[in-house]
């Protein structure tokens, strides 16, 4: 019933509806240029950067990586599951992807709590400028994907007839799995890169 | 099916594009911005020095903010036809699109306010400087509303011949999301999310106007095919 929508050649089918990805790609380009102006402004005051770096809490971006990454094998999993019609558990699934985000906005509410209360915030220096603004967009886009996963979770609860929702299924996991490779970017780059 | 009245309110938008530009750029002396963090007597030294040319290409760009009335009409013209029952959608984006239009004639009543005594002391010229740029480039929600909603609608047609591609949909909504790195120009005096940077306008300026074309251009098509015979549609 779903199936029929299928490309004939697998190997040439996007995930989720094409639209998306217009989105998806967008987000990716914007994000590539944050990356690209905090890399650049960085090299042209690595002492600064680097010394400031220093006061950024690594097992909370260490956590939060982790907690990202789980999420985003639970969601491969409720897409999975809900393929094969099991829809309970893919709403399971697709809970424990959402407590996974929750517990990143979590942490993040520990870390800028820490930053703040020793004086660190946004107007401190050029580097918390790009730590709070690059980490603050993210937030938005982890909280944005929440919504959707709710959503998704909400649009399963009839049970059956899955196949007509795989498209919005794949659509909003490509989503969330942006936004995990877009923290994987960030961390390397704000928290890890000497 | 009001075809010549809709496709004249489409025209509006590009009106709006070019005209603002044109008061914007070669008049007033705004591209690229003034910096956030000139001193007052810089600032006040430029309303001095072109002030007639700036005060000209104000009422220019204000003039032009009128029509983005009858485009943001236009657009929920066709948004009803994407909406079943009470059309929420299209009532949101013309409330969000219209104040939209204080964003533009304000900061433009602001800086002519600057420039109407430049003998003035530099720090107030300063202040009403700081203020026209502020109340253009901070406000993002209204727009990011209406973009919010043009989605929203696109994404909830099931019509059989729907008015929008569905990527229209994700193009509004990417459009909104770039539209919030201006908020936070309240920050900052220097770098690229100042009001002369290029998160806080470059970004937005760029985007805002590609909008524009892109919106005209799928108008222009569903307006017409409106207006085809009903065997067609």
């Amino acid at each position: 019933m779903g199936v029929p929508q299928v490309a004939a050649s697998r190997g040439g089918r996007i995930p989720g509806e094409a639209g998306v990805w217009f989105f998806i790609l967008g987000d990716m380009v914007m994000f590539g240029l944050f990356f690209t102006v905090f890399v650049y402004y960085r090299a042209a005051d690595v002492e600064l950067f680097a010394a400031a770096q220093h006061s950024l809490n690594q097992t909370y971006g260490a956590l939060n990586t982790l907690l990202l990454l789980t999420s985003s094998w639970f969601v491969v999993h409720a897409v999975e599951s809900a393929r094969g019609d099991h829809a309970p558990r893919a709403r399971a699934l697709l809970a424990c992807a959402f407590l996974c985000g929750l517990g990143f906005l979590v942490v993040k509410y520990f870390e800028y709590g820490e930053k703040i209360r020793a004086g660190l915030t946004i107007t401190s220096n050029d580097f918390f400028m790009y730590y709070y603004m690059l980490t603050g967009i993210h937030l938005l886009h982890v909280t944005l994907g929440m919504g959707v996963l709710a959503y998704l979770w909400q649009r399963l609860r009839g049970g059956t007839q899955l196949g007509a929702h795989m498209s919005a299924l794949e659509s909003g996991a490509s989503f969330w799995h942006m936004v995990d490779i877009l923290w994987i970017v960030l961390f390397a780059l704000v928290y890890l890169m000497r | 099916m009001n075809t010549r009245n809709q496709l004249l309110c489409a025209w509006c938008g590009v009106a709006f594009a070019i005209l603002f530009t044109l008061g914007f750029w070669p008049l007033s002396h705004f591209m690229p911005p003034p910096s956030p963090n000139a001193s007052a007597l810089d600032v006040a030294t430029m309303y001095r020095e072109h002030t007639n040319q700036i005060r000209l290409g104000l009422l220019v760009m204000m003039g032009a903010s009128g029509c983005i009335l009858p485009f943001a009409a236009v657009i929920s013209a066709q948004m009803k036809r994407m909406e079943d029952g009470p059309s929420v959608l299209s009532y949101l984006q013309l409330a969000s699109g219209a104040l939209g239009v204080v964003f533009f004639i304000m900061p433009c009543l602001l800086w002519s306010i600057a420039a109407f005594r430049p003998e003035r002391d530099a720090e107030l010229i300063q202040l009403m400087n700081d203020a026209g740029w502020m109340v253009f480039l901070m406000p993002f929600t209204t727009f990011m509303v209406q973009n919010i909603a043009i989605g929203l609608a696109v994404l909830g047609d099931r019509s059989t011949q729907p008015v929008f591609p569905r990527w229209v949909a994700y193009l509004n909504f990417w459009v909104a999301v770039l539209f919030l790195p201006g908020g936070l120009l309240t920050f900052f005096k220097t770098g690229p999310f100042a009001w002369n940077g290029l998160f806080a306008f470059w970004v937005p300026f760029v985007v805002f106007f590609t909008w524009y074309v892109v919106m005209f251009a799928l108008l222009r098509k569903g307006i017409i095919a409106q207006a085809q015979p009903a065997g067609a549609r």
